[in-house]
Order: structure tokens, then C-alpha cells, then sequence
């Protein structure tokens, strides 16, 4: 009775908090609170519609001296995640022991199930995955399209191709050249601390570092050096979650301005946080997902390929990611190889 | 006096405004403003509230990036001399403006005579400078609103039936503060319950001392409901253990003050106020915003600054904070 009256008295019910077609949800102007995709109404895409065979053949270029350089954490128990997140793997089938091989030839095989959230280690946010009340990517009312088990539009099977060039800002460098490095004492090496705003004149002092102009299919990634704090986990994974530094809200809508697929950083936002304004939730997430269906990617090791920019003086490669097919989903935790 | 370089443009910039005429040239330049904070000792909190002089800090920290400051930061450290002399310091550091806080009524006196002297403005923070603007919180409102909801939700729920009222914190502590918020709760209970009888618990200024308080309280008051408001929210949360461990859930309900991260929550950690937790007995906090001073008190600063005359008290906009309304409050960022 207790919990009834407490629900009544806050004014809520049962249906206003899980049902889909609740009115709350159905009332929402999804023209008024999302901008249209840029690829007409029925897009389910987003941003790599711009990875064009054009595109691809160009970014191919930046392949000189067949370096590889990696720009993914493993996926490990133990790395930062927040509350009840998990990742976790269950070897499930195993033939191993005496008298289970199969045949004359005794073979032997073993396979896992992953028990694990998607948005976990170094993973792609899909267009799927932030909104403003029930509106997502071009004004899509999500209510309208979402199952216990996944989404039935704007899922990652959508995404076309990252087979992109790829760019990496260094905004470490860019604060040490300015002279307005201000450290977090738990990193080993400089990093920005949290709550570090990176402005777009941050960003473009970045790219002029190494003489880059974006250009339309970009997929952007920025060194913040906040990624020093994952890869001490899990001691540092408080600090690791209790903040970060990041791009503004301004910023990101300039990159949105150039045309890129995707951002992503060496943080677990991408963006500031805390953010500029104290009551705007993940302004940045908004901005690039939503309004303009470009993709966010987090927990990026980007120090190694900012390292290897700083020592061949050339800050672009060929983007090696691709994404699974797997129907209705938010995210899920990727893979990313820079080649050179 | 005239001679001086600041207060030749401050009185420049406020006839200026006297005329109607924005200064321009106060949108232009940066600031250099102090923050002398109360006390930033890890594990004191401030004003009989979970916030820490840490938070205070940092509030000031992220307001000032969008602004047009430079900080200083002076931890006063609860000591008046050393007030005095961080004051000193700043205005040697030839600050635009000290925002100090600071509870010594002495300290403040003489803080203010140094700071005419040297023709900079004070903005106080909590505890009043004289002749500067205060900012801080209005107890008495904040403890209406704990109260008025407390008695709203026994009239809604428990119409027609035995209900006491229970006030624990540490009600012993000597200043206005809790006196005022313990006013505004009995006078809000009794908006809408006036023959309530209230039971007074001090915690002695020790919140986890509420579980054995609610306890006890709880194994000798069979037979009504209560109504339970905590003057902090760590009170709220050891109270609300005993509730559980007595089994009494569906006859307690508990309002608090403060909203700190005791009880929001903030990444990684349990939320008691939280949407997916509408049936907890803690119904809500007051918010004070402690965490969040600097985004109200920097823009006052630079009004000041900027020549306006600021009304001699601005106090926090508090609101009752529940489970339907937090996430708004403090967007949570434990996402990823």
C-alpha cells in the first residue's frame, strides 16, 4: 500500500515508466527535437553513407609503409566499467578430457559464450543509441521501434563501411604547445585532466600540428592521454570513471561541419565531462549521434598511434575497423588497426 | 584612494551603468577572482551538510572554465587568522574580487575593513562580509519544503491515521543554520498536520548514530506511522537502514536535507534517489547545490565587476528532489 501511495503521490505509474506507447513517449515532437538526416527521411545509416568508393580508394593511399598500429584495449575482467556493468566469458564447450574427442582422431574443440554488455572496452556507439525522449537519428520515434530484445530500426547492421582515412588530433601536444597542460597526478604520462574542455581551435591547432585538412568521410580520433588512466586498471579505475577531458558541444558540432564518420577518443564520453553546463546531459552524444548520425567510438588506445604521428610526422592512416552484423543493436566493442 | 588603477574603472564601469550603457570593455578582459574557502580538510563537511570543501572548490573549478576568471584559491581551513591572512594574501596578489567564506563574524570584519582598504570588492559566501553581497542558502525555506512534503505525503497516504513525526541531525549543533532548518520543518509539517507531535533524535553531529537512534525509537513507538526528517542526507541513509532491519518500511517515510552524493549517487555508485528505486522510504532531499555554488556565485562576481549593485542577499534556489526528478537534477554520467 505504502509503495502504491508513493507512486501516486509522485505522480507516476507503471505505464508512464516502461510502456512504449505510453502517452509521455507518443507526444514527443521528434521534428522539433532532432535535425533530419542529411540522407533523406527513410536513412537508417547515418554518417557512413559518406565512405564513398571514392573515399575508400583515397584513404587506401595513406598506406606507405604498411605499419600496423593498434587502437584497441583488450577486453579484459577488471577494465573500468561503471555499477553493474559486465563483461565476462564462459567457456562452454570443451572436449578435452580422455574419452570425449571425437573419432579416431581424437579431435578436441572448445567454444565460449560472452556474457557482456556492448557498450564495454573500446566500442562504436551506434546511431541506435542516444535520443532525446523517444527521438533518435532523423527524428525516428523510437518507442515505435523497440523490442525487449533489440531495436528494429537504427540497429548497427545499418552501418556501411569504416574503410576510411583516419586522423588523430594529439590534444595533449596541443596543450603542451600552449602552455596550458594541466596534469592528472595518476597518469604515468601527461594527460589532460578531467574536466579539460577541447575546444575547436584545439582541435585545428592539432591538425596544423601535422598539416591535415578533414575532409568529407574522416574518421576523427583524439589523444587525450586520459587513456593512461584505463590501461592502469583497475587501480585507476575510479579515476578513470570520475571524469574526463573532452570535446565541447561547439566543437563537436564543427566536426560535424566537416563531414566525418565517426569520433573517438581515448576516454569513456568522448566529450567533457563534467560537461560546460551543469544541467546538459552529454550534449556532445547528442550532437554527433542524433542530430548528425556520426559515430562515436570510446576507450580508444590512441597514445600509439599518437606516438607513431609524432615520430613519422604524418598523422593520418588507413582505418581498419568493421563491425558485425548483429541486428538491433546499440553498440558493440570493436577492433581498430591504423595502418600506415 | 582615487589614484588606484581598479577603482578608477570600477566607478568608470558603474557610471557607465548608472547612464544605461553596458560596458564593453568588461566583456572583453579576464578577471582575477579569489575563492578563500571555508575549509578543504578531507573529511569535514560544511554547514551541517555531506559537502565537502573539495566540492566547493571544484564547482568553482568548472563554472570558471566558460568564464572570462582566472582563480586563485585559498583554503581557509576553519581557522580565522589564517582567513585573515589568506585574504591578505589575495589582495597582494592584486585580485579584482575575494569571495570568502568563512564563518568567524571577526575574521570577516577585519577581511572586509583590508579589502576597502584596498578597493576590492567581497562577494560572501554563506556567512556574511560586511557591506559585501551574500550568497548562500535559505534554511528556513529548505526545511518548509522537507516538511510540507513529509505532511503532504501522510495525508495522501495515511488519511485519518496515527502519524508521528520524527526530526534527527545533530540538533545540538549551536548554529543558525540548523535552528532555522529545524523551524522550517516543524512549521511545514504542521502546515498540513498541525496536532503533530514531533520526536527530536540528536545524532550529536555522528549521522551513522541514526540507525541505533531510529532503532530504538521504532521498537518503543508501535502503531503509527512516521514521518521522518533527517537534517543531512547520511542521517537519512543510516535511518533508512534501521526502518529496513525493524521491518517497518510500510510506516516510515523519510525527507532530507542536502541532496549530496550520500544519497544522488554519482558514477559508480549506489543511488538511493534514483528512478529505478521509487519505492525507497527515502522520498527525497532538499537540494542545496553546495557542489554547485561556483556556477551561481562566479556570475555574481562578475556583475559585481561589472559595475551592477547586486541585492545585499541572493540565496539558493532550493527544490525537493525525488526519484521523478533527480536524473534532471544531476544527470548521472555513468554511461558509456
Amino acid at each position: 500500500m505504502r509503495i502504491v501511495g508513493l507512486a501516486a503521490f509522485l505522480g507516476i505509474s507503471v505505464l508512464s515508466l516502461f510502456g512504449p506507447t505510453a502517452p509521455a513517449r507518443a507526444e514527443a515532437d521528434c521534428k522539433a527535437l532532432v535535425a533530419p538526416s542529411p540522407f533523406g527521411p527513410e536513412d537508417q545509416t547515418g554518417a557512413t553513407n559518406r565512405v564513398t568508393p571514392a573515399v575508400t580508394k583515397a584513404a587506401a593511399a595513406e598506406i606507405q609503409t604498411g605499419v600496423v598500429t593498434p587502437m584497441a584495449y583488450p577486453l579484459a575482467d577488471g577494465v573500468p566499467l561503471f555499477g553493474t556493468r559486465f563483461s565476462k566469458t564462459v567457456l562452454t564447450s570443451f572436449a578435452t578430457m580422455p574419452g570425449a574427442e571425437f573419432g579416431k582422431n581424437k579431435l578436441s574443440y572448445m567454444e565460449d559464450t560472452y556474457l557482456s554488455q556492448s557498450h564495454v572496452g573500446t566500442h562504436i556507439d551506434g546511431i541506435g543509441h542516444i535520443g532525446v525522449q523517444d527521438c533518435y537519428y532523423n527524428q525516428t520515434p523510437m518507442g515505435k521501434y523497440i523490442t525487449q530484445n533489440n531495436l528494429k530500426r537504427l540497429g548497427i547492421e545499418n552501418i556501411k563501411t569504416f574503410a576510411t582515412r583516419g586522423v588523430v588530433i594529439d590534444a595533449v601536444k596541443v596543450f603542451q604547445a600552449a602552455g596550458k597542460l594541466k596534469a592528472n597526478a595518476a597518469c604515468k604520462r601527461p594527460c589532460l585532466d578531467g574536466g579539460t574542455m577541447i575546444t575547436e581551435a584545439d582541435l585545428q591547432a592539432g591538425l596544423k600540428m601535422y598539416n591535415v585538412t578533414l575532409k568529407e568521410g574522416d574518421a576523427v580520433f583524439i589523444n587525450t592521454g586520459w587513456g593512461d588512466l584505463f590501461e592502469q586498471f583497475p587501480a585507476q579505475n575510479a579515476a578513470y570513471n570520475g571524469g574526463e577531458p573532452g570535446i565541447t558541444d561547439s566543437a563537436a558540432k564543427w566536426l560535424a561541419s566537416q563531414k566525418v564518420v565517426v569520433v573517438g577518443s581515448d576516454s569513456w564520453a568522448v566529450e567533457v565531462i563534467p560537461g560546460e553546463d551543469k544541467d546538459i546531459a552529454f550534449p556532445v552524444h547528442k550532437t554527433l549521434i542524433t542530430d548528425n548520425g556520426i559515430h562515436i567510438i570510446e576507450n580508444v588506445r590512441t597514445q600509439l598511434i599518437a606516438d607513431a604521428a609524432a615520430a613519422s610526422k604524418r598523422a593520418t592512416f588507413f582505418l581498419s575497423m568493421t563491425v558485425p552484423k548483429a541486428v538491433g543493436l546499440t553498440g558493440t566493442f570493436v577492433n581498430i588497426e591504423a595502418i600506415q | 584612494m582615487a589614484g588606484r588603477p581598479g577603482l578608477r574603472r570600477r566607478l568608470f564601469l558603474g557610471g557607465l551603468l548608472a547612464c544605461g550603457i553596458r560596458p564593453a570593455r568588461a566583456e572583453g578582459r579576464r578577471f582575477r577572482i579569489a575563492l578563500a574557502n571555508l575549509d578543504e580538510t578531507p573529511g569535514v563537511t560544511l554547514e551541517g551538510l555531506g559537502f565537502t570543501g573539495a566540492e566547493v572548490r571544484r564547482s568553482f573549478e568548472l563554472a570558471a572554465r566558460t568564464l572570462p576568471v582566472d582563480m586563485l584559491y585559498f583554503d581557509n581551513a576553519g581557522d580565522p587568522a589564517r582567513a585573515i591572512a589568506n585574504a591578505e594574501a589575495a589582495i597582494a596578489a592584486k585580485i579584482d574580487l575575494l569571495i570568502e567564506y568563512n564563518t568567524d563574524r571577526e575574521a570577516n570584519a577585519e577581511i572586509a575593513r583590508r579589502l576597502a582598504a584596498a578597493s576590492i570588492p567581497g562577494l560572501a559566501l554563506v556567512h556574511p562580509l560586511p557591506g559585501a553581497p551574500l550568497y548562500g542558502p535559505d534554511n528556513r525555506a529548505a526545511g518548509g519544503i522537507a516538511g510540507r512534503a513529509l505532511g503532504a505525503f501522510a495525508v495522501e497516504t495515511w488519511p485519518g491515521e496515527q502519524v508521528i513525526g520524527v526530526l534527527i541531525g545533530d540538533l545540538a549543533d549551536p548554529g543558525p543554520a540548523i535552528s532555522e532548518r529545524v523551524k522550517g520543518i516543524t512549521d511545514g509539517l504542521h502546515e498540513s498536520l498541525p496536532s503533530l507531535k514531533l520526536a527530536l533524535l540528536d545524532t550529536g553531529g555522528q549521522p551513522v548514530r541514526a540507525d541505533a537512534l531510529v532503532a530504538k525509537f521504532l521498537q518503543t513507538e508501535r502503531g503509527q506511522h512516521v514521518l521522518i526528517a533527517t537534517l543531512d542526507d547520511l542521517a537519512a541513509v543510516y535511518a533508512k537502514n534501521a526502518i529496513e532491519m525493524n521491518r517497518r518500511q510500510s510506516d516510515c517515510i523519510i525527507v532530507s536535507q542536502g541532496l549530496d552524493r550520500n544519497i544522488h549517487g554519482s558514477a559508480s555508485e549506489k543511488k538511493e534517489i534514483d528512478p529505478n528505486n521509487r519505492g525507497s522510504v527515502v522520498l527525497g532531499s532538499v537540494a542545496y547545490y553546495m557542489d554547485r555554488y561556483g556556477y551561481e556565485v562566479l556570475p555574481l562576481a562578475l556583475r559585481l565587476l561589472a559595475g551592477e549593485k547586486l541585492p545585499p542577499r541572493a540565496v539558493t534556489q532550493h527544490i525537493l528532489v525525488t526519484a521523478a526528478n533527480v536524473f534532471r537534477e544531476y544527470p548521472p554520467f555513468d554511461m558509456n
